[in-house]
């Protein structure tokens, strides 16, 4: 029978060990709360926007059959066969008949809600509660309107979720100022931020990769495609012929610039370039597609995953402020 | 106490599930046939979709606690769906027309209308989705939907007939040639007040 020495199975252990620790590190580095002030003011400018975007369509988008678009029904019907306990506006507006309250002042109701709840969100005040609220109602409209949401919603909706978890008030907000709150525990901080970090590397490398399987995006044609493409024809097709040698340039950056987020947002040297790179490509995507909900959920969370100088707290902090 | 274990479990389970709803979307997108990838890739992709999948809870039966616990949770978290936007290719656009028929024999022609940009987005959105497969069980209520929606400002109508197809855009040489989107039809169907008839 083989037998393992012991200085071999100690080394073996200290190697877990030390793999261990440096993954702890990795995931409770010590942060202040700049990055979380960046999202939530953010992300309650997000809200915001999407509320008023919407403001004309409210109504007509999730009331029910026979007085909307489609009707609410169907889309939370399709989101009930996956789950009968994912809030809907639904839920909303049977509560809202308990008390005699109509479906129309029942949506109303959630649209002063959540832009209000985007305003307290941008202000800071109630901070924890508010983002709960944004959250609440952003889910229920994204699953009652099912059928009518595309990427920017689920985005939104993983955003306000780690907001919603994440140590709130951060020290820039009225919260902060008006109750005088403790500064909150660094490595919880720097926890709630990892995760967004690593949340845009998979965003990024998976959408990367799925576009390096399209033929179309290394010929330039999926641009080509994207820019004419209504309601998107913000950039006169005449003008894109112009710069058609540009377009398969620009097409495998995107790719390229995508697939290695994962890679080159870590590295301090380069992190700054992806960064700003990545940005102008959501900033392009919003001015020249109009998809500005979607540009300015992503240029957030970027900005507060990777944008904002890391001041690492110091141990004392971490002490005063009863981590652990 | 256990501030950490309970921080660094969640993060474990939730990055898990993260990584099976995304790759379940790019073996999906491999299995449609729809990538570069050559077509003896397919059936592994779909094995492997099968995979992810089953990690989600989804080869359980619709009322397992356990499918639907984790349904919820990807919802609240918003990561039910992968991050596949505009791949592998763009798709194509899609178009409802209606044709409206009235008693005294005028025929019009409107499309789905929204009052904003930001609606009309989401509208395009849900016209792509009736283009989808998947949901071929909910596509003639959505249609029959959309035209009570149009019939609604023109109660007059007698007759309403949805054509619902594909916008293909030419390519860079077609378009410089002069040639400009094609609109082919996909399916239609007629309306009327009492009945409703497939076509």
């Amino acid at each position: 029978m083989l037998k393992l020495p012991g200085s071999q199975i100690n080394a073996g252990a200290s190697l877990v060990k030390k793999w261990w620790q440096s993954f702890c590190r990795f995931l409770f580095p010590s942060e202040t709360d700049t990055w979380l002030a960046a999202l939530r003011i953010g992300l309650g400018l997000q809200v915001v926007v999407y509320a008023l975007f919407l403001r004309s369509d409210w109504h007509y988008l999730f009331a029910s059959s026979g007085k909307g678009l489609v009707g609410r029904e169907i889309g939370e019907g399709i989101t009930s066969f996956d789950s009968p306990f994912i809030p809907t506006l639904g839920w909303l507006v049977a509560i809202g008949r308990n008390f005699n309250i109509s479906e129309e002042a029942v949506l109303s109701v959630t649209w002063v809600c959540l832009l209000s709840a985007g305003c307290l969100l941008s202000l800071g005040l109630f901070c924890r509660a508010a983002a709960i609220v944004a959250w609440l109602v952003h889910l229920c409209a994204a699953e009652s309107g099912g059928l009518l949401a595309y990427g920017a919603d689920s985005l939104m909706t993983t955003a306000l979720f780690y907001l919603m978890l994440s140590p709130l008030p951060d020290r820039y907000s009225f919260d902060h100022w008006v109750a005088k709150t403790k500064p909150r525990n660094p490595q919880a901080l720097g926890f709630w931020r990892r995760v967004l970090q690593v949340h845009l590397c998979f965003v990024y490398f998976i959408g990367g990769l799925a576009k390096c399987l399209g033929n179309g995006w290394w010929d330039g044609s999926n641009l080509w495609r994207s820019l004419i493409r209504p309601p998107f024809t913000f950039v006169p097709p005449d003008v894109l012929i112009r710069f058609r040698y540009v377009l398969p340039l620009l097409g495998i950056s995107i790719c390229l610039l995508e697939v290695s987020y994962p890679i080159f947002i870590w590295i301090r040297k380069t992190r700054v370039i992806w960064l700003v790179c990545i940005v102008a490509m959501h900033a392009a995507i919003g001015l020249l597609m109009g998809l500005y909900l979607f540009a300015l959920v992503m240029i957030v969370m970027n900005i507060a995953a990777f944008g904002v100088v890391s001041n690492t707290a110091t141990p004392q902090t971490a002490t005063e402020s009863g981590a652990h | 106490m256990y501030w950490r274990q309970i921080h660094w479990a969640w993060f474990g389970i939730h990055f898990f599930l993260l990584t099976a709803v995304c790759f379940a979307g790019i073996f999906w997108l491999i299995a449609q046939g729809s990538t570069i990838l050559p077509s003896a890739s397919d059936e592994y992709a779909r094995d492997a979709e099968l995979a992810a999948t089953w990690c989600l809870g989804k080869e359980a039966e619709a009322s397992n606690p356990l499918r639907r616990g984790i349904a919820m949770y990807l919802h609240a978290a918003g990561i039910q769906a992968g991050y596949t936007f505009f791949a592998p290719n763009v798709p194509n656009q899609h178009r409802l027309t209606f044709e409206l028929f009235y008693d005294d024999g005028r025929v019009e022609h409107q499309s789905p209308q929204v009052l904003s940009k930001a609606a009309a987005l989401r509208l395009d959105t849900l016209l792509d989705k009736l283009a989808d497969e998947r949901y071929e069980a909910v596509r003639e209520v959505l249609v029959k939907m959309l035209a009570f929606s149009v019939w609604r400002q023109h109660q007059d109508v007698k007759k309403v007939r949805a054509t619902f197809g594909s916008v293909n855009p030419p390519d860079i040489d077609e378009f410089e040639q002069g040639k400009r989107e094609t609109f082919q039809p996909m399916f239609s169907f007629d309306f009327s007040l009492r009945d409703d008839q497939d076509q």
